[in-house]
């Protein structure tokens, strides 16, 4: 873990959330070698690697679902912890899981605002947690954050979620993500349920982001979304990073070759030795 | 936004299979307790119409059973359903979890004849009733520790719980049964509410629920959200009132309002106001719909699956003095070792509460709980064995778990 990070031109000087040697495992399996990741505002980073590289692991440990080994996270250039999903929402990180974790039992507005609802004034002689919610202002708020995605197929705030399409709840998923005040957004995977035209809009969201100032992870096994929104892409294998591009430096078929077999000077020694 | 505003009516039209109309209906909020009070006006006809109607052509007017809609009965009815509703009112806490709690009967019986000798040894009632709840509310705790931070799935647990309570109360009354006379405890079941308050308590719940609802509706107007058709306000509302002033003017034409009903009625709407209208009941249902995603988003679901028994132990514990009051004295038969565990369950179920998790109210645990008492009053009425009542009771519970099996998949299947 000395010298493996080959930052092909790097861009900004302190980046927003850097995050150095983080260690997980799974009972036997190794998911993270001690990677180390970063991203700043305004940029899109795009995470790339096959199939069980890491990249969900990194992403939940990033946003409190999963407790991390070992690893220092540090946002703004102060060391943090991040121990809980509160802990994460506290720092303005938010995620947009590739699994979606929505609650189908719920319609779209409760989704939308799930663990931080808002509450009624006039009610603090109770605790938080059974104020009455305000649902009028969650709706107004779900409704904003659903025309900003432009979401036209759906229908109503007051749908239940079980009742959407794979599409739409992808788009629910991310409208979660972008509709709170947050500094960094991960994306994990956001495109695998949509089609030509909901892509399309989920990458307006995504450049979106970056111009409004945000740190954005975008994770995609799709070449041409990444070349279409990324500034720079880091490259996760076996649980390590092989390295982190600039996107206008490299091509396709670069990156697909890191992923697939490490650095082309290093690819024998890396980490096959693990095992 | 006028896609929005029309949106549902159009869905509504285009659905036309009767599976796809009872799941669309079952989504509403008035819609899920269409089964249940259709299942409740099936077994009030059938006893209250259709079998006095058969002795009246059948000339057998020895014993002509007409007593099933009178006002007696009607009354007897509602104060045999408390006790079975209390406990279905806490258990449906569960059940939105996905969880089971089996343990709730021997909880009340545990309670009550906690009360019954706390009461002779000269405590006053109301500290005695306050001790019982607290006991009711560890008994819950202890077991909600056990499914959240041991991880033992919740029937293991309450069925343990079950047995266990059940020998506690053969501890507490080796006798099996413990007469209960203090004049407080006895009042809760026999105090009346004035014919005039009565009525009065009734106009104002109509006329709150009526200005709530307008109130609801103008705000989301002016707010721009979409609202509800115009008719499906006046419908919920008339209906609404027509049946809470009927209950208490047939309440009031044999004796009156008792005040048991409006403590169970009382503590239902906040228990229901909590878990629909709070981040805490919203993380109920959370953690029943998908608990993972609700770890995701901060939920503290341990802490939410504990205090979720708590509040079983605490509607058994009420249901425990309900029960001491009523009868007047605590068996061993009456709670633990009887029949009160499974109407309890069946109430919440057959109300319309899902047992996957995530769907259900504690209104529709009071309906549910009418359901089986007006079963079990009916059929002793028309001389009906205890194996028919059983029988009956097992098939009503079927078709409600089926029916909610059905609305639940929403998967389309054709
Ligand atoms: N909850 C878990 N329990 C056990 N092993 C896990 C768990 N989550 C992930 N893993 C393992 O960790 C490794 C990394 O998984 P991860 O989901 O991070 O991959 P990924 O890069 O996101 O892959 P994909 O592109 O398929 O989404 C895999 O080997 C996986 O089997
Ligand atoms: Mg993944």
């Amino acid at each position: 873990m000395t010298s493996k990070e080959v930052l092909v031109g790097q861009s900004a000087p302190s980046a927003h959330l850097v995050v150095r040697g983080v260690e997980k495992r799974f009972g036997g399996v190794h998911a993270l070698r001690g990677a180390d990741f970063e991203v700043s505002r305004g940029e899109v980073m795009a995470l790339v690697g096959d199939n069980g590289a890491g990249k969900s692991t990194l992403m939940k440990i990033l946003a409190g679902a999963y407790t991390f080994d070992s690893g220092n996270f540090y946002l703004n250039g102060k060391n943090v912890s991040i121990k809980s999903p509160n802990d994460a929402a506290a720092l303005g990180i938010q995620i947009v899981y590739q699994d979606l974790a929505l609650c189908e039992n719920l319609d779209v507005a409760a989704n939308l605002s799930l663990g931080s609802e808002p509450v009624k004034s006039g009610w603090s002689f109770l605790p938080k947690f059974i104020r009455p919610i305000d649902s009028l202002e969650m709706e107004a708020k779900a409704k904003k954050a659903i025309e900003q995605l432009q979401v036209r197929t759906l229908q109503s705030v007051r749908a239940k979620v079980g009742g959407l399409s794979g599409g739409q709840r992808q788009a629910i998923a991310i409208a979660r993500a972008v509709g709170t005040q947050s500094t960094v957004v991960m994306l994990d995977e956001p495109t695998a349920a949509l089609g030509v035209a909901q892509t399309k809009q989920v990458l307006e969201v995504v450049k979106r982001l970056r111009d409004t100032n945000h740190a954005v992870v975008y994770i995609s096994h799709n070449m041409r979304d990444i070349f279409e929104v990324s500034d720079r892409i880091t490259v996760l294998r076996h649980g390590d990073n092989v390295a982190t591009y600039k996107t206008s430096d490299t091509s396709p078929d670069e990156i697909v070759i890191a992923m697939t077999s490490g650095l082309d000077d290093r690819s024998s020694s890396g980490s096959s030795s693990a095992t | 936004m006028i896609v929005l505003v029309r949106g549902r009516q159009v869905q509504r039209e285009e659905n036309l299979k009767i599976v796809d109309r009872l799941r669309a209906l079952r989504e509403t909020q008035i819609g899920a307790f269409i089964p249940v009070l259709l299942a409740l006006v099936a077994i009030w006809g059938y006893f209250g119409l259709v079998i006095p109607l058969q002795d009246l052509l059948t000339g057998e007017t020895e014993n002509f059973r007409a007593i099933f809609l009178s006002p007696r009965n009607i009354y007897n009815l509602f104060m045999q359903s408390a006790v079975i509703a209390t406990l279905a009112v806490g258990i449906t806490i569960v059940l939105l979890l996905g969880e089971i709690d089996l343990s709730a009967a021997a909880t009340a019986g545990v309670c009550a004849a906690l009360l019954g000798v706390l009461v002779l040894t000269g405590i006053p009632s109301i500290l005695a009733c306050l001790i019982v709840i607290l006991v009711g509310i560890a008994m819950g705790l202890v077991q909600g520790l056990l499914v959240a931070y041991v991880g033992i799935p919740s029937f293991v647990v309450t069925l343990a719980g079950l047995l266990g309570y059940q020998g506690l109360m053969q501890k507490i009354l080796p006798t099996g049964n413990l007469n209960v006379g203090d004049p407080f405890i006895r009042g809760i079941a026999r105090t009346l509410i004035p014919d005039l308050w009565g009525i009065l308590i009734a106009l104002a719940v109509f006329g709150l629920f009526a200005f709530f609802s307008f109130r609801k509706q103008y705000q989301r107007r002016s707010r721009n959200l979409e609202v509800d058709g115009f008719w499906v306000i006046w419908v919920q509302i008339l209906v609404f009132g027509f049946i809470v002033i009927s209950v208490v003017l047939t309440l009031n034409a044999y004796r009156s309002l008792p005040l048991l009903l409006v403590l169970l009625l009382g503590s239902t709407m906040l228990l229901d106001w909590v878990t629909r209208s709070t981040p805490y009941g919203r993380s109920l249902f959370a953690v029943g719909g998908n608990a993972e995603s609700a770890r995701r988003v901060g939920i503290k679901v341990n802490q939410i699956r504990v205090s979720a028994f708590a509040i079983v132990g605490l509607m058994a514990a009420i249901g425990g003095i309900f029960g001491a009051s009523r009868y007047g004295s605590v068996s061993y038969t009456a709670f633990a070792g009887g029949s009160l565990l499974l109407e309890a369950i069946g109430a919440a179920v057959i109300g319309g509460t899902s047992l996957f998790g995530g769907r259900g109210s504690v209104w529709n645990a009071i309906l549910g709980a009418l359901v089986i008492g007006s079963l079990g009053n009916g059929l002793d009425l028309s001389g009906a064995s205890a194996a028919d009542k059983l029988m009956v009771s097992g098939a009503i519970l079927i078709l409600a778990v089926a029916i909610d099996a059905l609305s639940r998949s929403s998967s389309g299947r054709t």
